[in-house]
């Protein structure tokens, strides 16, 4: 406990003592004097020079000859009101200097818990807050974003993080005014609110920068924000004509945009925050091993199903059994990978705040839906997405969409539509970000391409390998570099991040009516779909998501290029060929390419085939770390348990590659 | 640290002494007798399948699936310069948990076959001669004499040690 907290305490108990105190004998000024005394000196001692002060006002006002506050009453009102002065005094003095020391006292299980929390809750407040700017009226909204301050505040108060506490203090002030209709939310207060979150967010980063031991610097007080959001609560009477205008005047213009939809969200709502009540938080480590449990039990139901002692008995019952026993534990399967999931809307949420803040800077107005919510897919996953989806969205806003002018000329409704939409198909998940702007401009990426060098000409392209040009590093078509894309540090860091995330990015455009950006994405990233290869007595397993095609070479289609190593001719190209045998040193069952399968791979839009002794099947396999025993194994990315229950080593495609051109000999 | 090890007289050899105490799994490696602490081994198991991981060193075997876990496998005969031998029915692999660098790690190591486990007091644990630089002497513990036979006692956290695994990479590649 820091000194503050003992100041802060003192005060407490001689405001608790005024409450309960009797009001007959307890109110003689003697009686308190010397605990104020106390407070003074305790204050002095911390340099809290108002707090001092105001326990020396109390006292000189109890003692003050001229002014008698002879009777138990008039102690009480000075008590009263000294002590309010305290109070006050102890906060604004406490929060700065409470803050910097504020960490080493704190535990840090909890505050990571806050950091946690309070993230969650910032997210539903931007969602509520964007649905109370369209309908200012909407009760449940209100209530919800209220709430998360409330409880931010709460937390925040619990862990002496003074700065957190004070701004959610006055956020909640105003939107406590608009509960009670005191004051109407105006767009500027919106904004407020909005600003105050993301103060509160800084703070957070600050808290877990903190935590994890990181140099941080905390955030300083935003003494306008607070003005700001003083004089919203503050002047309810005189602003709110003025502000009922302002509201109307926004309502006017907002609402052909956005049909009001009131009944929904508040359903929404309230299944979320059920939602929240029922979820618990589990370590990782322990879902893990569930997972690898299941996986085993998985491998282990198999090999008792295809037991021949167990095949020969040809018991009907125990079939039926054996059949009930395989659904069960592939359910159970189905049920520990599913728990790493975690729905897509959060995120999709996040978006919206970013388009209503790039719609007025770029002064565009756009319309943002969202679809498939409710899709799930790996935390991970939904983690590492945030920033290209971010990115996607900002250069739609920049590049795609139209100002209003543009839109009307063309005979386009004024607001443009922004759809991120999530759904499965074949067990990945797509993600589209499509605008209906003006579509990817064909003849300006190929000029910009031939300009920078990246191709001769455009001749000969399709559309689709034009438009993946954009994906080339340094590719840029801004014509002026803006603070938001321009910088040419755009599409190709998109792609290389879908690519982690072992997805792929394609591109749907026409010229005039809009772009959609396609994200294939695997649910999780535990596990992989993979081509299982033989080479000779060795099996390997090539992420299916790399795999483009694979075929038995003929005499016509392998050619040994000069200095340039062995080649494979594949629908009109050459590609380079890698022995799988020769790079890991496996005796391979035929040194001959012609008894041998190539199996084309692609790696950040570079081919290449790997020449394996044979195709083993398809299988879906739950990705497991060699250790770090084996952490710098070139061209090996984990292990994975085959269907036998044996170790099969995962192909690290990339890796191979990058070996392969710089050691062309191999 | 084998020469300080060594070079440790009277009292503070009796007090290491008296830290290696305690049951130790046995298990025959060509002629020799070695022992490890038991308090490291996690599971005794026959040989199985092996999945050789290319381009690491020779006495790396491999990893096997320890019910969904994916374990590295060392041969111990290979790890200490000895002849490679033919696996029997007798072969098998000691599932041993030591300290990696990043926390404990599982690691298998196979051994020609397992034997007892015996309990050693103080007084049946010697410190080992100095066999000189190319014995590889900063793998052992110390020696122990039970009925008349000498056990070799291996300090597995060493022997096993992934960094030194890591350096013998580096050399290889």
């Amino acid at each position: 406990m820091s000194h503050s907290s003992e100041l802060r305490w003192q005060i407490e108990e001689l405001a608790l003592r005024l409450v309960v105190g009797d009001s007959e004998n307890g109110m003689s000024p003697g009686e308190w004097i010397p605990a104020l005394q106390r407070i003074r000196d305790c204050a002095l001692g911390e340099q809290s020079a108002q707090v001092a002060a105001a326990a020396n006002a109390i006292v000189e006002r109890l003692q003050a000859p001229g002014d008698p506050p002879a009777d138990a009453r008039g102690v009480s009102i000075a008590l009263q009101e000294g002590i309010t002065c305290l109070q006050q005094a102890v906060e604004f003095e406490k929060s700065p200097c409470g803050a910097t020391d504020l960490l080493p006292a704190q535990d840090p299980e909890l505050l990571s818990d806050f950091v946690l929390e309070s993230r969650e809750h910032l997210a539903a407040i931007e969602a509520q807050v964007l649905t109370i700017e369209r309908d200012p009226r909407d009760a449940e909204a209100l209530n919800s974003v209220f709430r998360g301050f409330h409880t931010i505040k709460g937390l925040a108060g619990f862990l002496e993080i003074w700065e957190v506490q004070k701004l959610s203090h006055e956020v909640e002030t105003i939107l406590d005014g608009a509960r009670n209709s005191r004051l109407t939310i105006t767009p500027r207060a919106i904004d407020v609110i909005l600003q105050g979150a993301d103060y509160l967010r800084r703070w957070l980063a600050h808290l877990e920068s903190s935590l994890q031991k990181l140099p941080s610097e905390e955030p300083p007080r935003d003494e306008s924000l607070l003005l700001r959001i003083r004089s919203l609560s503050s002047t309810p009477s005189d602003s709110a004509p003025a502000s009922c205008e302002l509201a109307g005047l926004a309502a006017a213009i907002e609402t052909p945009a956005a049909p009001v939809t009131p009944a929904r969200p508040a359903t929404a709502a309230q299944a979320n925050r059920r939602n929240e009540a029922m979820a618990v938080k589990v370590d990782t480590a322990k879902l893990d091993y569930l997972v690898d449990m299941a996986g085993e039990m998985v491998i282990a139901e198999s090999l008792v199903r295809h037991d021949s002692e167990l095949g020969a008995l040809k018991s009907p019952k125990l079939q039926r059994k054996i059949a009930q026993l395989t659904r069960i534990t592939a359910e159970l399967q189905k049920t520990a990978m599913a728990m790493r999931l975690v729905p897509i809307g959060p995120l999709f949420r996040r978006m919206a705040r970013l388009v209503r803040d790039l719609s007025r800077q770029f002064g565009k107005r756009v319309e943002m839906e969202t679809q498939g919510d409710d899709i799930e897919l790996d935390r991970t996953i939904v983690e590492e997405l945030a920033d290209p989806l971010m990115h996607m969205v900002r250069n739609s806003l920049d590049h795609g969409i139209e100002a209003p002018q543009e839109r009307a000329a063309r005979g386009k409704p004024p607001a443009a539509r922004l759809l991120l939409k999530a759904q499965h198909q074949a067990g990945q998940v797509v993600i589209e970000i499509g605008d209906d702007g003006r579509g990817l401009d064909r003849d300006r990426i190929q000029s910009k391409a031939i300009e920078s060098g990246m191709i001769a000409s455009g001749e000969g392209l399709t559309d689709a390998e034009v438009h993946n040009l954009i994906f080339l590093p340094g590719f840029s078509t801004a014509g002026e570099v803006t603070n938001v894309s321009g910088r040419g540090v755009g599409m190709d860091v998109v792609r290389r991040h879908i690519e982690k995330l072992r997805g792929r990015i394609e591109i749907r455009s026409t010229p005039g009516h809009g772009s959609t950006f396609l994200l294939k994405l695997p649910l999780t990233l535990a596990i992989i779909d993979g081509l299982v290869v033989g080479v000779g007595q060795e099996r390997y397993i090539v992420p299916l998501f790399a795999v483009r095609e694979m075929f038995r070479p003929t005499r016509e289609t392998i050619w040994t290029v000069q200095q340039r190593g062995e080649m494979a001719l594949v629908r009109g190209g050459l590609l380079p060929v890698l022995r799988l045998y020769r790079r890991f040193c496996v005796a391979p069952r035929s040194e001959d390419p012609l008894q041998s399968v190539l199996v084309v791979v692609e790696v950040g839009g570079q081919r290449f085939c790997l020449l394996v002794d044979e195709l083993i099947g398809k299988q879906e396999v739950v990705i497991k770390t060699l250790g770090e025993l084996f952490q710098n194994v070139a061209g090996v990315a984990g292990g994975a348990i085959l269907g036998d229950g044996r170790v099969g080593l995962i192909l690290d495609v990339d890796r191979l590659y990058k070996e392969k051109t710089d050691d062309p000999a191999r | 640290m084998p020469s300080t090890l060594l070079s440790m007289t009277g009292t503070a050899a009796a007090a290491q002494a008296d830290a290696r105490a305690g049951k130790y799994l046995t298990f025959q490696l060509a002629h020799e007798e070695f022992g490890i602490c038991v308090l490291k081994v996690r599971e005794i198991m026959g040989l199985q399948e092996i999945t050789a991981v290319p381009r690491t060193p020779v006495h790396i075997k491999g990893v096997i699936n320890l019910r969904g876990k994916v374990v590295p496998v060392i041969d111990l005969r290979l790890k200490l310069g000895m002849a490679t031998a033919e696996y029997t029915p007798r072969t098998c692999i000691i599932v041993t948990q030591v300290q990696g660098e990043s926390g404990p790690v599982l690691m298998g190591t196979i051994v020609d076959g397992v034997s007892e486990v015996l309990n050693l007091t103080a007084a049946e644990i010697e410190d080992t001669p100095d066999f000189g630089e190319e014995v590889a002497g900063q793998y052992l513990l110390g020696m122990a004499k039970v009925k008349g036979k000498v056990k070799i006692l291996l300090d597995i956290d060493r022997v096993l040690s992934t960094q030194d695994l890591h350096n013998l990479n580096a050399i290889v590649h």
